[in-house]
């Protein structure tokens, strides 16, 4: 009777160690996750977030660091199309833009897109980088395009 | 009359020309770190680096967003904004400093040139003096600006926890490649 209870204890305490190890090991590779699937927490026009960080960095900092935001406005920019391409959003008329580093499953939506397009991009918020000479920006990472608006 | 006021025009243009083009700049600079210790390897690169330069002056500055390092294994990025250099209290890190040997560099002619570059690194809320050597390449009106550098992360007082001591190398490996486009304006 003991030995029995003693030999089940061993097995659930192997079992144990080996689901930890299972679990550790899953957890430690982990990839990131498609950014398509996932759901954004924010979604506003371009000039809008940049007002907001204009505004107030660190209150904005609070709300949208490391958050997926989806973002929508103008092209302005395309940086390194046949790269990692930066898609960067906003009004001409002002140096600031968000600017958005397209992940690299997602890279080649930068071919799709035109200077002047009305588009939505998601990704997370890596902040906001303020220069007076360069035009303020916001930037997002591992970003995707979700909605392309061809009418201008 | 005519003459002199078309030379102080033209004079004027060519002086507005060179001033033009002695800044310059990029958005989308290249940042590469590697803490690894004895086991993993620990890298991540960051591509929206700013930098701007003053070809006159060599003054140079770089400044990065630490939550746009993106590593391949989610945990090692969650671990490194929350627990290493906590992203969140200081977003950003700046170096702010000059080229030593500036003169030496010739921005008017294409050519790669050793330099050493001088100055303050801002992480993770501590600045600190730095000094690293580099290199410049003026290539077809473009200047690329490259260094490899090693910082100590316990200068910046980032934690390395003791269970993971030997994971984790306090001596972080930091290449900076920088293509800067000139600055209108």
């Amino acid at each position: 009777m003991r030995k029995k209870v003693l030999l089940y204890g061993l097995l659930l305490l192997v079992l144990t160690g080996l689901g930890a190890a299972y679990y550790g090991y899953k957890e430690f590779n982990r990839k990131q996750e498609n950014i398509a699937e996932l759901p954004s927490a924010y979604q506003l026009p371009a000039v809008q977030l940049i007002q907001e960080f204009t505004t107030n960095e660190q209150t904005s900092n609070t709300q949208y660091l490391g958050k997926i935001i989806t973002v929508s406005g103008n092209v302005k920019s395309i940086d390194n199309p046949e790269g990692l391409a930066t898609v960067s959003l906003g009004d001409t008329s002002s140096m600031s833009s968000v600017r958005c580093s397209l992940d690299s499953l997602y890279t080649h939506q930068a071919a799709s897109i035109q200077l002047g397009a009305q588009i939505a991009i998601k990704g997370y918020c890596s902040g906001f980088n303020a220069d007076d000479l360069l035009g303020s920006d916001v930037i997002l990472s591992r970003c995707t395009i979700e909605i392309i608006n061809p009418q201008k | 009359m005519k003459t002199a006021k078309s030379i102080v025009l033209v004079g004027f243009l060519l002086c507005s020309l060179t001033v033009s083009a002695q800044r310059f700049f990029t958005k989308t600079g290249s940042i590469y770190f590697n803490a690894s210790g004895n086991s993993e390897v620990i890298e991540a690169t960051n591509k929206t680096v700013t930098s701007v330069m003053d070809t006159k002056t060599g003054a140079i500055q770089f400044a990065v967003l630490m939550k746009a390092f993106l590593f391949e294994k989610a945990l090692m990025e969650e671990h490194f904004n929350e627990n290493y250099v906590e992203s969140t209290k200081f977003p950003k890190a700046e170096f702010k400093g000059e080229i030593s040997n500036n003169s030496q560099v010739k921005y008017d002619k294409d050519g790669t040139y050793p330099v050493t570059v001088k100055g303050k690194l801002t992480l993770h809320g501590i600045t600190k003096d730095v000094e690293a050597a580099g290199t410049i390449t003026v290539k077809a009106g473009k200047i690329q600006a490259t260094s490899e550098f090693k910082v100590l992360l316990s200068d910046y007082a980032v934690e390395i926890p003791g269970l993971v001591k030997d994971k984790v190398s306090n001596n972080a490996k930091i290449k900076v490649d920088c293509t800067m486009e000139p600055l209108k304006g």
